[in-house]
């Protein structure tokens, strides 16, 4: 096991000598410092597990050891020492992030009862930190356990799946056909949702940041209609779009953005009834690009207007016309927000709903 | 017509990679599969293939991408077209642990997700084949 170790730094020789006869035994590792500026250039060599202050020094005071204690470490437990006269000044070290303190003179007793609390106050502090990270790790993780072993599975089928039905293409009867449709729909259905799960849960869209590059609009804009059109064209549902000219270029992530124009214009689709028409525009503004997309569909209620960019927020006629799992303008609206871009609705029920996204152009 | 192309196909899902080569041997392609990185590079290294279908997520992580890294700083491979085929989509892939993964920075030919649709899978690796044989030609 490793050793515990422990600092002592105190200006008196004999507060020093005690420590160590009372803890040595006990099987503690010690080293002293007879002032702070001696101490703190020891904390990082020696790596002490647990320190005593002593408040009253020369040179620099305890205090200003504490304060630049926790700027090295803000982990680092701490225990001050101190005269029976200055416990007042004792409240202040802990409230400067001491941990507990020692009122001088003090009994072999209480010196190891206060280390032990010390020790095991640490010991909470590096487990919480070791949690902390496995938390991280797991959640960073998460995304690629869950694409492989949750994916995974389904790819295989999906892809047999496909072979099948080619291999058979001219030996299945018409309602054998549908039936292996479905089959690929609903397997479809089910890698979407869990890609969509994966984006909401462990995608920090804040790190998309790190890889902005110039992004000019009508070229994503022209992809993301691209990825609707199968499903307007199977509604009947006519894209228009208006692209102004001379748009300023963006700074961004080309990818997620066509993701954020697409959802949304997928959502107009599906919350439209056949044979009306989607309109989307994109024009510059003050330093902006503003990019609408309005339908005549079935519009969105006042009263759940302040919900429909929350995780897993479904439209009510949803349910009844087309399939989603409510997380399309969650994760567009984190996109929009890493960008440093806000996305807005006005709506009204039966008439439509009109989405508005703004983006910063490029400086 | 000239002779049976050669294909490699490296993914550690041996259910996926016989769903693909069903479909590319009915398509009248010669098909060999390994299901880790390290019988992939040997097979590479053994027999001469007209292109290479390799999976992302292998084993501990990314192990793909190391592949295709090591297949572009080979003389001997720099050649070989390589079809990325992953189930992670490219907005996702430079998040995943263990550094860079992100399409960009690994130079492929192609890459497609999982599953993948059958007449797209063929066109994909025929039109790869001949653009690859029109460089060798020139």
């Amino acid at each position: 096991m490793q050793e515990t170790k422990i600092l002592i730094i105190d200006d008196e020789e004999v507060v020093l000598d005690s420590c160590k006869l009372v803890l040595e035994p006990a099987g503690f590792k010690i080293a002293t410092a007879s002032n702070g500026i001696a101490g703190l250039g020891m904390v990082r060599e020696f790596g002490p597990d647990l320190i005593f202050v002593d408040l009253k020094m020369p040179g620099i005071s305890g205090f200003e050891v504490l304060e630049r204690l926790r700027a090295m470490d803000p982990n680092q437990v701490a225990i001050v020492i101190t005269g029976y006269a200055t416990v007042s000044s004792a409240v202040d070290a802990m409230k400067k992030g001491a941990y507990d303190f020692l009122p001088k003179p003090f009994t072999p007793d209480e010196l190891r009862l206060i280390t032990k609390r010390g020790l095991e106050k640490h010991r909470l502090v590096q487990e919480a930190i070791a949690l902390r990270r496995e938390k991280e790790m797991l959640r960073e993780n998460f995304a690629a356990i869950l694409s492989h072993e949750l994916k995974s599975p389904l790819s295989a089928l999906q892809q047999h799946l496909f072979g099948l039905a080619a291999d058979l293409e001219d030996k299945m009867t018409e309602e054998q056909k549908a039936r292996t449709e479905r089959m690929k729909g609903r397997l479809d259905d089910l890698l979407k949702l869990i890609h969509n799960w994966l984006r909401v849960f462990t995608v920090d869209v804040n790190k998309i940041k790190e890889q902005f590059q110039p992004v000019a609009v009508p070229t994503v804009i022209t992809k993301a209609v691209e990825n609707v059109l199968p499903h307007a064209t199977r509604k009947n549902i006519e894209l228009v779009s208006t692209v102004g000219d001379s748009l300023p270029m963006l700074s961004g992530d080309a990818v997620s953005l066509t993701e954020v124009i697409g959802n949304i214009l997928n959502n107009a689709v599906k919350y439209s009834k056949p044979q009306t028409t989607v309109r989307l525009a994109a024009e510059a503004a003050a330093g902006e690009v503003v990019i609408s997309v309005a339908d005549g569909g079935v519009g969105i209620a006042k009263e759940d207007l302040p919900f429909i960019f929350g995780d897993f927020y479904r439209g009510k006629g949803a349910a009844q016309m087309e399939s989603g799992c409510g997380l399309g303008l969650a994760i567009s609206r984190r996109i929009v927000e890493a960008h440093g871009g806000s996305v807005a609705v006005e709506s009204e029920p039966g008439k439509g709903s009109k989405f508005t996204i703004r983006l910063p152009a490029k400086t | 017509m000239s002779e049976q192309k050669q294909l490699l196909i490296i993914d550690d899902d041996p259910d996926f990679a016989e769903g693909i080569k069903s479909i590319l041997v009915k398509a009248k392609y010669k098909v060999d599969m390994a299901h880790n990185p390290k019988d992939g590079w040997a097979a590479l290294e053994k027999n001469k293939y007209d292109l290479l279908l390799l999976d992302v997520m292998m084993g501990r992580g990314a192990e793909g991408i190391m592949i295709a890294r090591k297949l572009g700083k080979d003389a001997k491979f720099r050649e070989l077209p390589v079809l990325i085929i992953t189930s992670i989509r490219e907005q996702m892939a430079f998040l995943f642990p263990g550094g860079a993964v992100h399409p960009n920075f690994v130079d492929v030919d192609e890459l497609i997700e999982k599953p993948v649709e059958p007449k797209l899978l063929l066109d994909k690796v025929s039109a790869l084949i001949k653009s690859s044989e029109a460089k060798k030609k020139k």
